[in-house]
């Protein structure tokens, strides 16, 4: 306390802009409670992110020695390779086929349920329950309902029950990464729905109810009244889900089509980065790829900020 | 108008739960078929309902020539899951009590950093983390396996920096001139006053450790280091050429996911806090 007054009766002048910190100082405190915690974070995820981008410019393979400097190299043959470019075009297409229709059932369910009645909780579980499940248990689960065994999966049966006959889900070209898709968005819904619920809850019930009265529609209500309200969590929602769906690229890929696809159907960038890197052992190529990864999911990042910039000035 | 509303309320409610019903309709089917015969789950119509109730699928899962599970990755998961979410605690508490309410120079490049952390998956770090973790001799060991995981405090440190700065500053002040140093605030008040925040915290932890795959894909090479989802991913390859039963596979799969799903059913308040920072009603 007696810093505090000594700095309140210094005269003005030298209190600057640049003086105008807080009086009390705990320098020495907070360097050995962050500590531990800084130290950690800067060993394995600050330097990690700056060793990738060196990395990138060596070849390194873990059995030959240490990385060897080979300049821009990399960087062509990455844009020599047909491949990347199918994979940068899966990861976009997975990525949008999953995030826009993650956002939209969401928002969908959480109105579904901001309901109230007895049992409300255990109906709001069921919805949430899948945010329990992992990746790797789901993909097996789904593996079954989609076709394998010696019987047809569940999906497979009902539609050849309408005289169809149905796609070999996983070894398609067309229908591998939906179907993947499929997966990643009933396991990034939970939290997605969670989301919006509070967004809802925020809306006042009075302000639906007078529109009600007011003689607006059920459609009337969700674009002039629940859509503008919820709009600023869309893209939480959006982030978070892109976030889980950069995870299942990898996870629902490397389980359920282990080699990539057919004809690299569902090869993933970060697939293919995982396969350079320790299929291969071309561990340089892959931190270039990385870097392009990571360029992607900026790019979607300032993309979806972008985008709700442009829409809340019009809004 | 009375009774139109009580009938669209009970057509909204029955609509709720039928598309609830839906959505853990994989969870239900995962676990009748857990309960099957291998003869019923091969049938050429789906089955929704076992003939018996065959519980043995569980302990062949477990043992025996179908042995799917082996304890050894059950334990290194509670291994991995505990102390990751313990030690991450550890460090996230303290961190957010720094952050939240003292002060020095560098707290804003230190917050924007752990903020610009949270876009960034390990994934994408995949490649350097790999071969810093290679450097520092760690790899195949559980601190390999632990640490690097350990260290992506961003999501926790932001969380409790969050619900400390809500504490109001008087107690702090009151406590310092009590003669408190900060260790002792941080042990006697913050901790005890963040109780919820820890709640949300580990909600979210210990299911984002026990269901990770990539990492200890990557750090745990070794058999003796595999974790659940590797056992299960396994299952899933092998499957393909259908080399064990469903209903078995199921059983494992179940035996993996239920504790986490009871888990779950405990804390979703305290995981839906986590996420939305506050309660939903």
């Amino acid at each position: 306390m007696s810093e505090l007054s000594t700095v309140n009766n210094l005269p003005a002048a030298s209190v600057g802009p640049k003086r105008r910190r807080p009086a009390r100082r705990d320098g020495r405190a907070a360097f050995l409670m962050m500590g531990p915690n800084f130290a950690l974070f800067s060993v394995f995820i600050v330097i990690p992110i700056v060793a990738g981008l060196y990395l990138s410019f060596t070849t390194w393979n873990i059995t030959t020695g240490p990385p060897k400097w080979v300049g821009l190299a990399n960087y062509t043959k990455l844009f020599n390779d047909p491949i990347v470019g199918v994979a940068v075009g899966n990861t976009v297409k997975f990525m949008l086929f999953g995030v826009i229709p993650t956002v939209v059932i969401a928002l969908g369910l959480a109105m579904l349920v901001n309901v109230r009645f007895r049992f409300v909780g255990v109906v709001r579980s069921l919805y949430l329950v899948p945010a329990a499940m992992s990746f790797a248990a789901s993909a097996i689960v789904w593996r079954y309902i989609f076709l394998d065994g010696p019987g047809y999966g569940v999906v497979n049966w009902v539609i050849s029950q309408f005289g169809v006959a149905p796609p070999n889900w996983l070894v398609s070209t067309t229908y591998a990464l939906p179907a993947l898709d499929v997966i990643a968005i009933w396991l990034s819904l939970p939290v997605a729905t969670i989301l919006y619920l509070a967004a809802l809850q925020r809306i006042p019930v009075s302000v639906i109810e007078a529109a009600t009265l007011d003689g607006a529609g059920p459609m009337r209500r969700v674009r002039s009244i629940i859509w503008p309200m919820v709009r600023p969590m869309t893209i939480l929602v959006a982030i978070v889900a892109l976030l889980s769906f950069t995870n299942g690229s990898f996870d629902l890929v490397n389980i359920l089509t282990p080699t990539g696809g057919t004809n690299y159907a569902t090869t993933t960038l970060i697939f293919y980065i995982y396969q350079q890197a320790f299929l291969y052992g071309l561990y340089g190529y892959a931190a270039a790829l990385a870097v392009l990864q990571i360029a992607i999911i900026g790019g979607a990042l300032v993309a979806l900020r972008l985008f709700h910039t442009l829409g809340t000035r019009r809004g | 108008m009375i009774r139109t509303s009580k009938i669209t309320h009970a057509v909204r409610v029955l609509f709720a739960t039928l598309v609830g019903l839906l959505m853990a309709a994989p969870l239900f089917y995962m676990i009748t078929n857990s309960l099957m015969t291998t003869s019923q789950t091969s049938d050429l119509t789906p089955q929704i309902i076992p003939d018996s109730l065959h519980f043995s699928n569980y302990s062949d899962a477990v043992s025996g020539v179908t042995q799917v599970i082996y304890s050894r990755s059950f334990i290194n998961s509670v291994i991995f899951t505990f102390f990751v979410v313990l030690l991450q605690w550890m460090l996230c508490v303290s961190g957010g009590l720094v952050i939240a309410k003292m002060r020095f120079r560098s707290r804003g490049v230190i917050t924007a950093l752990l903020a610009v952390s949270l876009f960034i998956p390990i994934l994408t770090t995949l490649i350097p983390t790999f071969f810093v973790t290679l450097k520092i001799g760690i790899i195949n060991t559980y601190p390999g396996l632990i640490f690097p995981i350990v260290a992506q405090t961003g999501f926790g440190t932001l969380l409790f920096r969050q619900y400390i700065s809500q504490i109001p500053d008087e107690l702090f002040d009151a406590a310092r001139i009590d003669g408190a140093n900060w260790w002792t605030i941080l042990r006697r008040m913050v901790i005890p006053l963040a109780r919820p925040a820890t709640g949300a915290y580990v909600a979210i932890s210990v299911l984002t450790a026990w269901n990770m795959y990539l990492w200890p894909l990557v750090a745990a090479q070794s058999g003796n280091l595999e974790v659940l989802t590797q056992t299960l991913a396994n299952l899933g390859n092998q499957t393909f050429g259908g080399t064990h039963p469903q209903n078995i596979v199921y059983a494992a799969i179940v035996i993996v996911t239920l504790p986490m799903i009871i888990v779950f059913l405990c804390v979703q308040p305290y995981f839906i806090r986590g996420l939305t920072g506050s309660g939903v009603e």
